[in-house]
This record gives structure tokens, C-alpha cells and sequence, in this order.
């Protein structure tokens, strides 16, 4: 599936694309080999948006302005759905979780474990 | 067999007051599935008729009275010189007694699978004779009630379910969402969620509560991002997340109860719920972009209004809906039509919502919508009204002052928006009511029909 296939999935995010996105995008594309083909531009794109969208709402540091909190919430809602609609159960709990363990870190001003490395490792869970 | 009272109000001497819609949600909401409605008057100068609601036949029927029994055409009843024991406001109302006489005190109407039985053009009325006052019927509903475990919902099991989940949550989330979720709320998504996890054949009580908790937290991780978008101060009376603990944990919080209400509907384990909520969630999130960019040209208009409604709350109530069926297994037209109905009557839910910021009984400040700006359909008619609009724009133009968002929701309440508003979400209710009218809901459908009415018909 080519960028352009994805645009449906990057509508109202569009200029993300070029500020960040697409970088984590093509990274994760490299954690989603082990899934069918037709579903790896997805899940890869879930993953970068996740990425994103908690970087936007400044998850872990100091709060975005309200309009750049609310386009973060929509990267997660997005991810969220792709990842429902293509992802296994045990990928769709591991990314949920992987949230819950940042954003548990933010709330108690500790240290989060970095995003990516997580997201990828979620990537790869089997149960 | 369930009774009551119908109590109302008349504002004339001689009035129709046209009762079917409110007979029809008691019948809802005691569940009545097949049986009959009798209706008492209390009264000696009330009568109870089934006619046409026709502005102008209702005229006829009053001109008939007044040709057949006359005002002050020397009734006896009316000499009170020679009658005993006469009251001190004792009214003059010969003609009221003799034209109860031409109608009926009593009144027995049929309900079939939990609709009342009326012709295309019949309506209920009381009709009053001697007004205005305040009047009463007594009412008693006798037949088959829907099974009592499908009316008495374990909505218990959800309280339980939300607290289970806020308990082995770390502290420095869990604690902001417990105020939350204690300081109350209506409810009614979960109790969507569990209604309809009833309809199909595979109902399992304790997985729609499951549902029906991680719904409500779902609903509660949006309202607390939305509280630091709208710098809201205040929810459900008590101080917002944001407003007691900061933006940042506000953020914080709203991600992780996102997450976690994600996880817990995935591991339900059924993928057409997980996708239907999944759905919801990203409308909600699409339509809070175009609700804050709409306050740039606010009050905005109604087409506008409908977008963003239809996304921001009408999504999960469809989704709260279609998930409860999705769990139960219910078939595709049933799913498909309890999502119409979820969707129109979020609508209306937030119509109502909106008209509450209106109201000096809600407990909330009057015009808390019109200070933060938010999209409110009474402020989008009173801005079109002919009258009162244009200094209802020029206000909203400028400054929103105490003393302005005074005047406008002065002005929006002189004008006809409110009313407007209300018969719009009335109307949506019912067509919501009729989207479940011909597939098999299994008794249900009454309770649907009065939790729907009810939800628009409140002032908090």
C-alpha cells in the first residue's frame, strides 16, 4: 500500500505528514513485516500516530495549547481505530497498555519510559 | 398492575389539553407490554375525550359545548342563595357541570407490544371546563409488564464495575476520575450499552457491564480534555481536572482512562464492538476540532451545529447502542436500527443540553455556553430571530461580560429559540422512537421509547 493509499487515514492530519509522521512512519514499517502485507501500512501508521499524537499533547511535559492538544487526540483516536479495525487482540491490548504506562508516568511526574521503543515492542506481541 | 396520577395545568376556562404523548411515556416507562391504560377524572368539570387534534375542530368542539349548555344561561347549581354549605370561592359553573355530562369521566385505552393502541388521528384529551387550574387524573395501567429483570436493570453492576477499575489504577490517575465519576452524572450511554446488550440471544449481564463501565470512562476521558480545552472551571459541581490539578495531569489523565477503556473493550474480545466504539471515538475527537473552530464565527449556524452534535455526542450514543446489540448478538437490522435511533437521540440529548444552559433550575449558571462560546442551537435561532438577533450578535461580537452574557440569554429567552428547539428535539426523539418500530427488540422497545423521551424532557 503506497502513502497516497493512506491519505484517507491522514485526513484533517495531513500537515503532520512532513512535521514528523512520516519519519516515524517509515521506522515502524520496519516492526510490521511479521503481519499480512495489505494490513503492515496500517499498523505501522497507528504506531507513528500514536507517536505523534502523544508528542502534540505534550503527554510527559508541558500541556499543548488547546487546538494542538485536541489534533493529538484525534492521532490517537485514529491509531486507536486502525488498530482495532487491523491489528490482533493481543497488539491492540499492548498498545493500550503501552499508553497507560506513559501517560500513568506523566500523571506521577516520573520518569516514562520512551515511546517508541514501546510502541514497537507492542508491535510485536504475540499475547 | 402499576397506578398514578396525571397532573396538569390549564391556562383557559374551556381548554383541550391533548395528553397522548405523556400517556404514552408512562406506558414506557412502567413497561407495559400488553394490557390497558384507565384513566379517571377527578374532577366534576373535567371530561376525558379521544378526538382529532385539530386547532380548528377543537374550536367546534367548543362552540358545540357552549350552543348546548350555555355560560350564565341561569343554572340553578349557580343560585347560590338557595344552596347550603357553599364554599367561599365557590365558582359560578352551572354550564362546566352540564357539559361534563356530554363527555366522559372514565377512559380505557388499549396498548399492544408496548404501544397504545390509537388510531392515525386520535388523540387523548382532558377537557377542561372550568379553568384555569390545576388538575389531576387518575391513572392505572393493568396487563403483561416487561419481565421485571429487564426493567429493573443491574445498573448497580456498572457502579461496581467503575469502581473495581478506578481501585487497582495507579493513584495519581485514578484519584481525579474517581471524583469524577462519583460526582455523579446521567448515566446514560452505560445504560444504553446494558439495555441493548439485552436484545439478542447470547445476554451475559456482567460482559455489557464490562461494556458498559468502560464506556462511561471512555466518555469521561473526553469531558476531562474537553474541560482544559473550554477552560472550564467546574463539572457536575466540582472543580474540572484540569482546574484543580493542572493541565498537564488533565492530559495525562484523559490519555490513560483513553487507553484503558480501549484495552477493556478489546479484551471483551468481540472486534465489531471494539470497531464500533473505536469509530465513535475518532467522530468525537474529528468534531471537537470543528466545534473550536467554529467559535470563530460563533454563535455559527445550524448546519454547522448538526455536524459537530452528530460527531461529538450523538457518535456514542450510537455506538453505545449498536456495541450492547454487537454483544449480544443480535441480528444486523436490529443493530443497524438501535444505531439510527443512538444517534438521534444523542441529538436530541444535546439539544436538550443546550436549552439547560437556559434554565435558572439546572443548578449550573445561566449562559456558562454563551461565556465559553460553545456551539448552543438557541443562540444560533435567537442570532437569526428577526426581532431580538441582531442585538444578539452584536453582543456576542464583543466582550462577553457578566452583564452581556445576561442580556443574551435574556434575549434568547424572549425570543422563540427555546421552544424551537425543543420542538425540534421532540421530533427527533420520535423519529429516534420510530427507527426501532419494526424490528423485534424483545419488550424493550417501550423503555427505549420513554428513556428517549425522558432525556429531552428534563431542565438539568
Amino acid at each position: 500500500m503506497s502513502v497516497q493509499q493512506l491519505d484517507r487515514e491522514l485526513d484533517r492530519l495531513q500537515g503532520l505528514w512532513s512535521d514528523g509522521l512520516s519519519d516515524a512512519y517509515r521506522v515502524y514499517l520496519d516492526s510490521v513485516r511479521h503481519f499480512d502485507a495489505d494490513v503492515q501500512p496500517k499498523l505501522a501508521l497507528a504506531a507513528a500516530l500514536i507517536e505523534v499524537g502523544t508528542r502534540l499533547q505534550g503527554l510527559g511535559g508541558r500541556a499543548a495549547p488547546p487546538t494542538t492538544l485536541l489534533m493529538g487526540d484525534l492521532c490517537l483516536a485514529r491509531g486507536s481505530r486502525l488498530l482495532a479495525d487491523n491489528a490482533p487482540l493481543a497488539v491492540q491490548v499492548a498498545f493500550a497498555r503501552a499508553i497507560e504506562s506513559i501517560s500513568s508516568a506523566a500523571a506521577s511526574e516520573t520518569p516514562a519510559p520512551p515511546t517508541r521503543p514501546l510502541l514497537q515492542q507492542s508491535l510485536g506481541a504475540t499475547r | 398492575m402499576s397506578a398514578a396520577r396525571l397532573e396538569f395545568a390549564t391556562s383557559r376556562s374551556t381548554e383541550f389539553v391533548d395528553l397522548t404523548e405523556r400517556i404514552r411515556d408512562e406506558v414506557g416507562r412502567a413497561g407495559l407490554r400488553n394490557g390497558r391504560v384507565h384513566l379517571q377524572s377527578l374532577h366534576t368539570t373535567v371530561g376525558l375525550a379521544v378526538n382529532e387534534n385539530e386547532p380548528l375542530l377543537l374550536r367546534d368542539f367548543q362552540e358545540m359545548l357552549e350552543r348546548i349548555a350555555p355560560t350564565g344561561a341561569g343554572y340553578e347549581h349557580d343560585d347560590f342563595t338557595r344552596r347550603i354549605d357553599v364554599a367561599l370561592d365557590e365558582p359560578v359553573n352551572g354550564h362546566a357541570h352540564c357539559r361534563q355530562l356530554l363527555l366522559s369521566a372514565f377512559l380505557t385505552l388499549l396498548v399492544e407490544d408496548g404501544e397504545l393502541v390509537m388510531g392515525r388521528w386520535q388523540s387523548v384529551f382532558a377537557v377542561e371546563l372550568d379553568g384555569p387550574r390545576r388538575r389531576q387524573l387518575a391513572m392505572q395501567l393493568d396487563g403483561d409488564f416487561v419481565r421485571p429483570q429487564r426493567v429493573d436493570l443491574p445498573e448497580a453492576l456498572v457502579e461496581v464495575e467503575l469502581a473495581r477499575q478506578l481501585m487497582v489504577d495507579p493513584e495519581p490517575v485514578a484519584a481525579p476520575m474517581r471524583r469524577l465519576v462519583e460526582a455523579g452524572g446521567k448515566r446514560l450511554r452505560p445504560r444504553l450499552v446494558q439495555l441493548t446488550a439485552g436484545i439478542g440471544p447470547r445476554n451475559d449481564p456482567l460482559r455489557a457491564a464490562e461494556l458498559a463501565a468502560a464506556v462511561e470512562l471512555l466518555h469521561n476521558a473526553t469531558l476531562i480534555h474537553d474541560d482544559y480545552v473550554d477552560e472550564s472551571t467546574h463539572r457536575r459541581g466540582r472543580p474540572t481536572v484540569a482546574a484543580a490539578e493542572g493541565p498537564e495531569r488533565a492530559i495525562a489523565v484523559g490519555d490513560y482512562y483513553f487507553a484503558k477503556a480501549t484495552r477493556l473493550i478489546a479484551e471483551i474480545g468481540n472486534p465489531a464492538v471494539t470497531s464500533a466504539v473505536a469509530e465513535a471515538l475518532e467522530a468525537i475527537c474529528a468534531s471537537q476540532i470543528d466545534d473550536v473552530a467554529l467559535r470563530g464565527a460563533y454563535p455559527g449556524d445550524r448546519e454547522s451545529y448538526m455536524g459537530v452534535v452528530r460527531g461529538k455526542t450523538a457518535s456514542l450514543f450510537a455506538a453505545a447502542c449498536a456495541s450492547g446489540a454487537l454483544l449480544s448478538e443480535a441480528p444486523p437490522e436490529v443493530v443497524g436500527a438501535l444505531r439510527r435511533y443512538g444517534d438521534l437521540l444523542g441529538t436530541a440529548f444535546q439539544m436538550a443540553d443546550d436549552m439547560v444552559d437556559f434554565s435558572s433550575s439546572s443548578g449550573k449558571p445561566v449562559g456558562l455556553d454563551i461565556r465559553q462560546r460553545v456551539l448552543s442551537l438557541p443562540l444560533i435561532y435567537a442570532a437569526d430571530d428577526r426581532v431580538v438577533g441582531p442585538e444578539v450578535r452584536k453582543l456576542l461580537a464583543g466582550t462577553l461580560g457578566d452583564a452581556e452574557v445576561g442580556r443574551v440569554a435574556e434575549l434568547v429567552t424572549t425570543s422563540d429559540a427555546l421552544p424551537r428547539v425543543r420542538r425540534e428535539a421532540q421530533a427527533l426523539v420520535e423519529d429516534a422512537v420510530r427507527q426501532i418500530e419494526n424490528v423485534e427488540l424483545d419488550g424493550l422497545r417501550p423503555v427505549l421509547a420513554g428513556l428517549a423521551r425522558a432525556a429531552v424532557d428534563r431542565n438539568s
